[in-house]
Parts: structure tokens; C-alpha cells; sequence
């Protein structure tokens, strides 16, 4: 304590005295860090609780010596000096004491911060190293699931099946012993001969492509090789145009006619091209031209189209304004009429040649604005023919082509947006203008690739191939049949209008040999006459007489007995039967209203008429069916059973052998030939 | 414009073979089905025909009711007769009498159930089978046609029992006096002769012509049909339409129909004939009043 203020002081006082001070100080000092030293030697010997009771006690001495001092000095007196002496002397040792006390106390605390220090220090340390080694731990962990999870580059390679690669890896490469029983191994090798593979890969993969640059350099040479071909062959066709003329081969002609077909309107040419093609390949009789002028087809596409009415029309009024007076509106309209109707100024013509040298030349042409399809027909035989009067119609340009599919009248256009065309320049229907432009049959247009559906009519109809060539055929041959069948009829009827039913020998087994009813009379009649005739009007309500067939009146004659049979010949003879109707003048009028044996009459010859055709094509049908109804007739007359009210002999004595006169309950006569024995029976 | 055509679809070669058909049909014979609802119908082509009555005669036929259900070749020849049994059809043409099952008719394709052939004396040509009866009493079947007999035929053996001889000219028409099993014929002959059943023989016979109140010679003396009710016959075909009473073989009333009859038939002290040759069967709901026809 005392060396601790004496050592505060010294300090103090040495600074102002000056020199000596330090001297002692350095004595101090050393005698200090003696002092130093046994001090803190002392702290450890002293009892820290004995050291807190001095320091009571000390203070107690203290208050108690002050307080005597207080006393004494309060009381005052010289005496009392020497005693405040006294006690101020041991009060000042008490504060030594006291100071002493302090500085132990603080050198304790000294202490014990210092150890606290230090236990800090070591916890701190130990705490570091707990935190250092966490840190570790948890770094290797990461690294250790960082490896786990590590997923080597070789596992996404697809490598080929475990058996595979056994069985086809080189032995080498697979190692089986080895690698049977070590997965690192047999991983090993596998990745081993996937390298492997992979690089035999890449060098066919190399070798491909040169191969195919290869390739591609021929492909170029031989295209070049062969379009310098092309001028070179054009170069030989025209050096062989005078070998073609000395060898009369007409190549350069059909080049010719494929020319000026590129001038024909759509539908013709689809006509053209497919009768040709039909022509070579099917069918030798058929051959094709172009008429008409290439210049006014050329003509027709250098000023703008005139296809639309409207505008050629507008056209044409100013051109006729300007020129002269207005003319009157008939002729306008007529004009516009003409425009209409106007035809394309090249046309195909058809030659079909039939086996008996007749031809059927066939004209078609084009209505441009109508955008249908027509054709004139003509028929040219060999010889000369002299027309039956009957005949009239069978042969005309009019009617000859007239339903060759049934119902294709040809009477009425068949496209249907051309009625809103009529209706512009008041036409009331084609049916006026055929004669001049031609009939607009419906197969005309077929052929020509048109088609004009009824349901669903279309905005413009374009000319078709396909539809072309899938009617040519049928179409030739049934034009083909119509011709030889009308030439057929034409030479029956000569026949027949004098009288004589003309059965070709290869027919005669039909009828037998001694017919005696005769046909004296054979003529043409109208259909509104036909409609008029009493006895047919089953036919009339059945549909079957129409204004496109052609009627005729037979008159069969035996004594006096007289048999009318009205026939309507429909335009499809002889695929569809002409249909007789009966009425018989002996003894009265009979019918088929009123006599069975007349409706067995006309079955015979109507219904079973598929026994009368005779031979393929069956032309004969006609002759044979009159002939049939000439011995039907002998037969009715020669079985009438007598009336025994009437007096006198039969009229007609029974010459024909029956087996029964009636059978059934209708009581029909025996219609029946039956050939070769030559009777008579029932159906 | 263009003048309108009655049939506007254009006909080609089948559909104008089918109307010549049709234009030239006979319908000969009929029988009802033992359930009342189909009537069949048979034709001068061999075809049977089976119409629905019920559908026809219905508030909501239309046109195709009238039509056949279904239509089948049955014969060769023409069908001349058929009837019903409570089971079967049996139909009779040319030479053969054939059965079908009215179960099965309406299926197509059906076949028929067996075919018999009576003896026949000659056989240069096959003589038709004009007419059918029934005799329920004896559950046999009587033919009659072109050979001029009646042969009756057991229906369950199918032999043929008895044939009975007297017609000198081929039988057109049977019918059946219940009372006394007896056979009424009529022929081309002239002549209605009664057959007793049980003795097989011709019992009396009438002879129409002869009568001057009833014959008409300028049709002929030939009988085309035939109806009795046990008492009274009705009989006509060329002799006029007549009423006799059988004991006395006695003409009573001559009905004055001018075309010689084809079928006749009694319904409840009513007559009821038909004359048609045509493809259709007329329906008669109410005497006299030709209700609508049925069409092959």
C-alpha cells in the first residue's frame, strides 16, 4: 500500500525535484519489482476473507478514531493535540492499511480477470477447434455424398444388352472369366467394346458418304449427258422428214392434226384425244378429223373473251349506234339470239365404219357461251337407199341418234345454268335450234368430259378425261348397234310394205312352214294417233308410249277376218321388244278387254319375245314377232269352237294339230308352236 | 316449254320388261292365311304372292302396303288354284299340288314342304290342276283339272285314294255340300255332276246347257264356276249366271250379268262373283262397292 501511493508520489515528487529522483527511482523501480513480486506472492498467501475483515475492522478504527479526533477537537486543549496526533497517526497507518488492502484487492481482481482471461482463452480455443472440426466433418460430408451421388459419363451411354455383348464382343474384348464375376470389370469392358463399335461405325459412316458424293457426280454427268440428248434428237426428226414422205408414213400428219387440236376448246379436245386413243388402241373402224378454220379459232382469243354476253353485246349496240340508225329491237335481240347460240369454229368429226361398209359420220361442235356439247349425225350406206315411205324417220339426222341411253332425247340442253341465259334473249327452249346446231345428247357431253350434275349444280363445269374415256366404249358400240339395227329395220320395211314379212332363213323354225294369214298392210303412224286408238290404252298408262318412239299399224288379213296391230318401236330396238296391241274384227270387236285369247295373243309376241330374236343382234325381232302373229291369228280362227245357234260350216276348218283346244280356267287357246314336231299347246 | 310426260323416269330395257309383265298378268287363284292378316295370291308366271291384309287395310296404308311382302317363283306354270289348310298352303298348277308352311312363307327362299303328282292316265302332255277343295271330315285334299277326273289325295299319307271318272271334257271348278259328303264338279263339258264321297260314285248330274232359260250358245256351254250351300248350287260360265235348287235340278233365278263369271262364292245368303283378268285383286269391303285393289 505504502509502496504503491510511494510509488504515485515518487514520481511526482522526483519530477520536481529533478536528477536524484531518478536515481532513486531506478532504485525504486527495482526495489518496486521486488515489492512487485512479494506482492503477488502475498495475495496468494493472504486469506481473502481475513482481508475483508481487516478491512471492517480498519474502517471501523477509522470512524472511531475520526470521531475521537472529532471529540478531542471539539473539546479543544493542548493536550489534545498530541493525542489528535496519535490518532492521526494511526489513522494514517489505517489508511495504509486501507490502501494496502485496496491494492490487494485489486491485484485479486487482477488475478482473477487474469484467470478468467486465460479459461476464456482456453474455452475460446477449444471452441475454435470444436468449430474447426464441425466444419470438417461437414465438408467431408458433402464430399462424400458429393462422390455418391457422382454419376459417371459412361452410365448415360445406352451399351448394348448384357447378352448381346457376350455374344458378340471378340473374346478380347469381353474377357468372360474375368468379367463374369467383377461389375466394375464387365462395365469396363462393355464401355470397352462400345468404343469399339462406335468406331467402326464412324468409318463406314465416312466411307457412305464418299460413296454418296460419288453418286451425285455421276447423276450430274449423265443429266447433262442426256439433255444435250434433246437438240440432238430434234435435229434426226427433221432429217427424217423426207424418209417419212418416201415411206408414206403419216407421223408428221397426226403432228399435224395434234396442232390444231391445241386450238379446240376443252371439251373437244378431251373428245379428241380420247376417240383417237380409243381408235388405236380398241377399235380400228373409228377415225377422227379436225374441221374448220384454225385462224378464227386463233381469232377468237386476240380482243378480250366475248364469252360474257353482257359485254359483246354492249360492245356490238355501240359499234351499231354509231354506225347507223338504231335498229329495231327484234333484230337486236335476234343478234343477241345468234351470239348465244354461237358454235366454235372448229368441230371433230367422227367416221365409225360398220361391218356392212355403211359409215356413221358423226359431227360434234362446241357452244361456246352455252358451254354444252352437240352433234349432227349422218349415215352413209354403200349403196344407194331407196326409203320405204315407213321408213322416214328411221335413218333422219333428227331421230337416228334419238335415246341411245334410254330417256336421252336430246331436245333439251343439259346444262342447266344455260335456261337463265335463254331467259335473257327470250329462248324458250334448244329444241328450236336443233336442226341447225345439232342435238345436245346427253352422251354427246359425256364424251366430251362434261358433266352437270342435277343436285348440286356447279359455278363452271370443266371438261374431264376420266368421264370421257369410261363412256367411250360403251358409246361407240351402242352407236354401232343403233346403225346396224336402223339399217336392219330399214330393209324390213321395204319388206314389209308390200306385203311380205321377210324372215331370214336362220328364223324359219319359229313359225311352221304353211302360214295363210297375211300382211296386207304395214304404215307409220303419230303418237298423238297412237295415244287416240281405243285398245291401247293399257300401253298409254303403263308409261311405255312416248313421244321419242315410233308408231306403226300393221294390217293382218284372213277371209274375213281382220287383226290390227298398233306397235310402238322404241328407239332402243333391239335391246328393248317393239309392244303390239291387238284388235281383232271377226264376229265382233275383240280386244284385250274382252278376250283372253287376244291378251294370250299379245303375251306371246310382247312378253316371251326373247324367243324371237333370233341370232346376235337379234335385228329379226320385228319379222319374226309379225310372222308369230300371223300363225297366232291361224291358230285363233281354226280352234273357235262352232256356235251350234248359227247355222253353216266353219268359216276356218282346223288345219293346225293341237293337243287341247282350251286349257285352264281362262280357257286359252294353244299359242305354242313347238318345234320340230309342229303342234300346238299350252304355255 | 317442254310438254310433260306421264312417266318422267326414263325406262330402260328391264323396267319396260317388267311393265310388259305386269300389263300381261292374270291372277288365278287366292287363299286367305288361317290367321286372317295375309292373303296369297298366285299368278299366270307360277309366282306367289303374300300381301299383308292387316297393313292394307289399315287408317295409315300407304302405296307400298299394297305392295307384296314377299313374292316367290312356286311353279313352273301357271298357279291355277290354292287353299288353306290351318297350317299350310297348298298350291296346284301345272300337274302338281305343292304345300308350304304359312310359318315359314314369309321368310324369302322358302321351300316347299313336299309336292305330289296324282297318277295321270297320259303322258303325252300334263294335264293342269284347276281347282283344290278341302274335306275337312276326311282331312284329305280333292284335285281336279285337264285330265277329267277327281282324285283325292289323304293329306296325312299323302297317297292317292280314289279317282273318279264322268267328265268328258277337262273339270274347271269343285265345291263341297257338307252334309252329306258330297262333290259338286263343273266342266267344259256343260255339265255340274255330284260325286257321293263314300261310294265313290256319280250320283246326279245337271246338265246346264240344256236349259233353254240359262244357256248361251254363243258362249259356249262350258261351266266356270261353282257354289253350293247344301241345298241351293249357284253355278255359271258360259250359261248365264243361274240358282238352282239341287234336290229338284231346278233352275230358280238367272242373274243378269253379261260376262261370263269367273269366280263366285255364297257369304251369308250373299253372292259374291268376280271377272277379272288382270294383275290385280279386287277387294270388296262392302257387295257392289270395289273398295281399292291390290297390286302384284
Amino acid at each position: 500500500m505504502s509502496s504503491e501511493s510511494s510509488k504515485k508520489r515518487k514520481p511526482k515528487v522526483i519530477r520536481s525535484e529533478g536528477v536524484p529522483a531518478e536515481g532513486k527511482r531506478n532504485r525504486g523501480d527495482t526495489e518496486q519489482e521486488g515489492k512487485y513480486y512479494s506482492e503477488e506472492a502475498e495475495v496468494d498467501l493472504r486469506d481473502p476473507g481475513r482481508d475483508y475483515e481487516l478491512y471492517k475492522y480498519t474502517c471501523q478504527e477509522l470512524q472511531r478514531l475520526m470521531a475521537e479526533i472529532q471529540d478531542l477537537k471539539s473539546r479543544g486543549g493542548k493536550d489534545m493535540a498530541v493525542e489528535i496526533e496519535e490518532r492521526r497517526i494511526q489513522s494514517c497507518v489505517h489508511f495504509m492499511t486501507l490502501k494496502k488492502l485496496n491494492r490487494l484487492a485489486h491485484i485479486r481482481l487482477k488475478k482473477g480477470r487474469d484467470q478468467t482471461h486465460e479459461a476464456k482463452q482456453k474455452v475460446d480455443a477449444y471452441h475454435l477447434q470444436l468449430q474447426n472440426l464441425l466444419y470438417e466433418v461437414m465438408h467431408l460430408q458433402k464430399e462424400i455424398t458429393k462422390c455418391l451421388e457422382f454419376k459417371s459419363k459412361h452410365e448415360e451411354i445406352d451399351l448394348v444388352s448384357l447378352e448381346e455383348f457376350y455374344q458378340e464382343a471378340p473374346a478380347d474384348i469381353s474377357k468372360a472369366e474375368v468379367t463374369m464375376g467383377d461389375s466394375h470389370q464387365q462395365t469396363l469392358a462393355r464401355l470397352d467394346w462400345e468404343l469399339e463399335q462406335r468406331k467402326r461405325l464412324a468409318e463406314k459412316y465416312r466411307e457412305s458418304l464418299s460413296n454418296k458424293e460419288k453418286i451425285l457426280k455421276e447423276i450430274e454427268v449423265k443429266k447433262e449427258y442426256l439433255s444435250s440428248l434433246q437438240p440432238r434428237l430434234n435435229s434426226i426428226m427433221q432429217a427424217s422428214l423426207p424418209v417419212q414422205e418416201y415411206l408414206f408414213m403419216p407421223f408428221d400428219q397426226a403432228h399435224k392434226q395434234y396442232e390444231t387440236a391445241r386450238h379446240l376448246p376443252p371439251p373437244l379436245y378431251v373428245l379428241f384425244v380420247q376417240a383417237t386413243a380409243y381408235g388405236q388402241a380398241c377399235d380400228k373402224t373409228l377415225s377422227v378429223a379436225i374441221e374448220g378454220s384454225v385462224d378464227e379459232a386463233k381469232a377468237l382469243f386476240k380482243p378480250p373473251e366475248d364469252s360474257q354476253d353482257d359485254e359483246s353485246d354492249s360492245d356490238a349496240e355501240e359499234e351499231q349506234t354509231t354506225k347507223r340508225r338504231r335498229p329495231t329491237l327484234g333484230v337486236q335481240l335476234d343478234d343477241k339470239r345468234k351470239e348465244m347460240l354461237k358454235r366454235h369454229p372448229l368441230s371433230v368429226m367422227l367416221d365409225l365404219k360398220c361391218k356392212d361398209e355403211s359409215v356413221l359420220h358423226l359431227t360434234f361442235y362446241y357452244l361456246m357461251n352455252l358451254n354444252i356439247m352437240t352433234v349432227k349425225a349422218k349415215v352413209t350406206t354403200a349403196m344407194e337407199l331407196i326409203t320405204p315411205i315407213s321408213a322416214g324417220d328411221l335413218l333422219s339426222p333428227d331421230s337416228v341418234m334419238s335415246c341411245l341411253y334410254p330417256g336421252d332425247h336430246g331436245k333439251k340442253t343439259p346444262n342447266p345454268a344455260n335456261q337463265y341465259q335463254f331467259d335473257k334473249v327470250g329462248i324458250l327452249t334448244l329444241r328450236d335450234y336443233v336442226l341447225d346446231l345439232g342435238h345436245p345428247y346427253l352422251w354427246v357431253q359425256k364424251l366430251g368430259g362434261l358433266h352437270f350434275p342435277k343436285e348440286q349444280p356447279q359455278h363452271t363445269v370443266i371438261a374431264d378425261h376420266s368421264l370421257s374415256a369410261s363412256h367411250m366404249e360403251t358409246t361407240m358400240k351402242l352407236l354401232k348397234t343403233r346403225v346396224q339395227s336402223r339399217l336392219a329395220l330399214h330393209k324390213q320395211f321395204a319388206s314389209l310394205e308390200h306385203g311380205i314379212v321377210p324372215v331370214t332363213s336362220d328364223c324359219q323354225y319359229l313359225c311352221p312352214a304353211k302360214v295363210v294369214s297375211r300382211l296386207v298392210k304395214w304404215v307409220t303412224m303419230a303418237h298423238e294417233d297412237y295415244m287416240e286408238l281405243h285398245f291401247t290404252k293399257d300401253i298409254v298408262e303403263a308409261g311405255l308410249a312416248e313421244d321419242t318412239n315410233l308408231y306403226y299399224m300393221a294390217l293382218i288379213e284372213r277371209g274375213t277376218a281382220k287383226l290390227q296391230a298398233a306397235v310402238v318401236l322404241n328407239p332402243g330396238y333391239s335391246s328393248i321388244p317393239p309392244v303390239f296391241q291387238l284388235c281383232l274384227n271377226w264376229k265382233g270387236e275383240k280386244t284385250n278387254n274382252n278376250d283372253d285369247n287376244i291378251r294370250a295373243m299379245e303375251s306371246e309376241v310382247n312378253v316371251c319375245y326373247k324367243e324371237l330374236c333370233g341370232a346376235r343382234p337379234g335385228h329379226q325381232l320385228l319379222t319374226n314377232q309379225l310372222q308369230r302373229l300371223c300363225v297366232l291369228l291361224d291358230v285363233y280362227l281354226e280352234t273357235e269352237s262352232h256356235d251350234d245357234s248359227v247355222e253353216g260350216p266353219k268359216e276356218f276348218p282346223q288345219e293346225k294339230m293341237c293337243l287341247r283346244l282350251f286349257r285352264g280356267p281362262s280357257r286359252v287357246k294353244p299359242f305354242k308352236y313347238n318345234h320340230p314336231q309342229g303342234f300346238f299347246s299350252h304355255r | 316449254m317442254e310438254r310433260t310426260v306421264p312417266h318422267a323416269v326414263p325406262l330402260g330395257q328391264v323396267e319396260v320388261f317388267q311393265a310388259l309383265e305386269r300389263l300381261h298378268m292374270t291372277v288365278f287363284s287366292q287363299s286367305v292365311s288361317p290367321c286372317g292378316k295375309f292373303l296369297a295370291a298366285g299368278n299366270n308366271y307360277g309366282q306367289i304372292a303374300i300381301f299383308s291384309l292387316s297393313a292394307a287395310l289399315s287408317s295409315e296404308a300407304k302405296e307400298e302396303s299394297k305392295k307384296p311382302v314377299v313374292t316367290f317363283q312356286a311353279h313352273d306354270g301357271p298357279v291355277y288354284s290354292m287353299v288353306s289348310t290351318d297350317r299350310q298352303l297348298l298350291s296346284a298348277g301345272d300337274g302338281e299340288v305343292k304345300a308350304w308352311l304359312w310359318a315359314e312363307i314369309l321368310k324369302k327362299g322358302s321351300k316347299e314342304l313336299w309336292r305330289r303328282q296324282p297318277p295321270y292316265r297320259t303322258s303325252l302332255e300334263v294335264p293342269e290342276i284347276n281347282a283344290l277343295l278341302l274335306v275337312p271330315k276326311e282331312n284329305s285334299l280333292i284335285l281336279a283339272g285337264g285330265d277329267c277326273q277327281l282324285h283325292t289325295m289323304d293329306l296325312e299319307t299323302g297317297a292317292f285314294t280314289r279317282a273318279l271318272r264322268g267328265h268328258t271334257d277337262y273339270i274347271h271348278c269343285l265345291a263341297l255340300r257338307e252334309r252329306s259328303p258330297e262333290v259338286l264338279s263343273g266342266g267344259e263339258d256343260g255339265a255340274v255332276r255330284l260325286w257321293d264321297l263314300r261310294m265313290a260314285k256319280e250320283v246326279q248330274t245337271i246338265e246346264v246347257y240344256k236349259h233353254e232359260e240359262c244357256s248361251r250358245p254363243h258362249n259356249g256351254r262350258w261351266i266356270g264356276c261353282l257354289a253350293t250351300d247344301s241345298d241351293w248350287m249357284v253355278c255359271g260360265g258360259g250359261p248365264a249366271l243361274t240358282l238352282w235348287h239341287l234336290r229338284s235340278s231346278t233352275p230358280t233365278t238367272i242373274f243378269p250379268m253379261r260376262a261370263p263369271q269367273k269366280h263366285v262364292t255364297f257369304y251369308q245368303d250373299l253372292v259374291l262373283t268376280a271377272a277379272g283378268n288382270s294383275c290385280r285383286v279386287d277387294v270388296f269391303t262392302n257387295l257392289g262397292y270395289r273398295a281399292f285393289s291390290l297390286s302384284f
